[in-house]
């Protein structure tokens, strides 16, 4: 069982590579483009930071996504996997917007719909929700820090030495950050499937601390996030060019913004502080890094106003919304199909029946 | 023996003080090109314009070692990468502002031009108007590193006293060929002149890159 269940874990190590080469771009692209963080520093800095962020806090969106179907087969799992990899691949290729937290959930749809599970509407809804509310969360928070940083500047009046120091540093802590925020609010993507079907139990590590069967299995998630991290290096400085006509600070805005938003929608800290306050409760879902990026650069414009608001190229949102529908819809469509060859080709268990 | 390097900030801090030294330095040899000038003009070539003469050397030959100094910092620890062009755009101004200003004083050094005590007084106004711009380009440069919103404050000031120091030139120039001195003393008089006026354009020119370079470091 246990060298099957990891020929099985292939597709999903292989989906974490891939969010790994191209999200750990949202997260340093600016850093390492604009030539302020050396790609080396960056990329171990988003490796550990990302494994960290998968085995500690990545319980909570792997539990939201859980609720929108629990894929209870390891055949089915590595299927599912497979189906959002495959629709990110293909949706790259064609030059497509895609989410690999988009295509995991249309992937789990396409299970659901084979496996005759009924989908919960409500957490389905919820989810969607996150997706809109991702980008403009990004918006606002870029748009406050932005303002926050730019009164602070001009009140602190820093030599541009000491301004280009402090971005650095800035952009060091922001990017480790949003790695770890990366790591726990991706995690379920990548390995969440998995879950149900793992035969992964607790391990005690020198006594000194135990890792359970989940985190055992979103360690390895993690690091292969943390490998696709090493590979990076061509994206984040497409991303980085991208926006470095914002310049270092505003690059700085951008990822701070980004991380915050993954933040916001991973920490179970954050959200049971809010319920506690009496606020509505904050989902624990994985969201997409590349729109919580897009959102924090629109906000950014928005933030020197009429100007800045004319450059914003609104296909890009147009784009973002289009994709909210259509990857979801291709990967439960190739979920489906491929949940059918899996199981009557190879033969191979993509559910269980239960409930009888 | 290698010094240690025991703050993580120590190259800024180096840096830093070389930025604001560069600066000092071209301050200072404006106010030495002023009152060497001014000297010469009211007492010939004697022991303070020759003092003068040998501080904007020494000013010119300093900022020289600064700006190789401060380019090879900034590429060599890959500092500011947006805005190093511009920082060593800057400084290749200010460095020629120098090389103007001492290039003007070495010509009256070697020339030792007699000067008619009619254009005594336009000729202290000129330089003086060209002091004041290299002044402005200080000042306004200071706020580039610091606050480059306000940079603009200053670079207005720039622009007039370029044009008051032109103004100026054009009318010492033509109180020269009105007059009756031979013709080579009229041509040499206009030549010095012009290398006055010659360093307030400078000033000027560093003045319009400054401009450029504030409005780029926007946030």
């Amino acid at each position: 069982m246990g060298l099957t269940f990891f020929v099985f874990l292939s597709s999903g190590l292989f989906l974490g590579w891939s969010l790994g080469a191209n999200d750990a771009a949202n997260v340093f692209g600016t850093a390492v483009g604009s030539r302020m963080l050396r790609f080396s520093t960056a990329a171990v800095v988003c490796a550990v930071f990302v494994t960290l962020g998968a085995v500690l806090s990545g319980a909570g969106t792997a539990h939201g996504l859980g609720q929108l179907g629990s894929v209870n087969a390891v055949g089915g799992a590595f299927t599912v996997a497979l189906a959002a990899a495959v629709t990110v691949y293909g949706m790259t290729k064609a030059g497509l917007p895609v989410s690999t937290t988009q295509a995991i959930v249309g992937g789990i749809l396409g299970w659901n719909l084979f496996s005759n599970t009924q989908t919960d509407l409500a957490v389905l809804t919820r989810i969607l929700g996150t997706w809109v509310a991702c980008p403009i969360l990004g918006a606002l928070f870029a748009l406050v820090l932005y303002r926050v940083t730019e009164r602070t500047i001009r009140v602190a009046k820093p030599h541009i030495l000491w301004l280009d120091q402090w971005t650095r540093i800035g952009l060091l802590v922001a990017g480790a950050l949003g790695a770890y925020s990366l790591g726990a609010n991706n995690i379920p993507n990548v390995v969440g499937v998995f879950v149900p079907a793992s035969p992964l139990g607790d391990l005690s590590v020198g006594g000194v601390f135990t890792l359970t069967g989940q985190q055992r299995l979103f360690l390895l998630g993690g690091l292969a996030i943390a490998v696709g991290a090493f590979f990076s290096r061509r994206v984040m400085m497409t991303v980085g060019k991208n926006i470095v006509t914002v310049g270092p600070v505003g690059g700085w805005v951008v990822v701070m913004a980004h991380s915050l938003v993954l933040f916001t929608f991973s920490s179970q800290g954050l959200q049971s502080l809010v319920t506690r306050l009496g606020l509505p409760s904050i989902p624990l879902v994985p969201v997409s890094s590349s729109q919580a990026v897009v959102g924090a650069v629109c906000g950014l414009a928005l933030a020197r106003g009429i100007k800045g608001a004319r450059q914003i190229n609104w296909s890009v949102l147009r784009n973002i919304a289009l994709g909210w529908v259509a990857t979801p819809a291709i990967a439960a469509v190739v979920s489906y199909l491929a949940l059918y060859v899996v199981q009557n080709v190879f033969e191979q268990p993509v559910y269980r029946v239960t409930g009888l | 023996m290698a010094e240690l390097k025991i703050s993580p900030f120590r190259t800024t801090k180096i840096l830093q003080a070389e930025i604001d030294e560069m600066l000092d330095v071209v301050s200072q040899a404006a106010l030495a090109y002023k009152h060497g000038i001014d000297h010469y003009i009211r007492h010939g070539w004697e022991g303070t314009a020759e003092e003068k003469f040998e501080q904007i050397c020494a000013f010119e030959e300093r900022g020289d070692e600064l700006r190789a100094k401060i380019g090879m910092a900034l590429y060599t620890e890959m500092l500011l990468p947006d805005t190093s062009g511009d920082v060593l755009g800057l400084l290749r101004s200010l460095d020629r502002l120098l090389d103007d200003m001492q290039h003007s004083f070495v010509v009256v050094r070697i020339e030792r031009p007699e000067i008619p005590s009619e254009f005594h007084e336009g000729l202290l106004e000129c330089v003086s108007q060209a002091a004041d711009t290299v002044e402005q380009v200080v000042v306004a440069a200071r706020c580039y590193f610091r606050d480059p919103r306000t940079t603009r404050d200053h670079i207005h000031k720039i622009r007039f006293f370029e044009g008051e120091t032109e103004k100026t030139a054009f009318r010492i120039i033509e109180q020269i060929f009105r007059s009756e001195m031979p013709l080579d003393r009229k041509l040499q008089l206009r030549g010095h002149v012009w290398l006055i006026d010659r360093v307030a354009d400078r000033a000027d020119d560093a003045g319009d890159a400054l401009a450029i370079y504030a409005v780029k470091r926007s946030v």
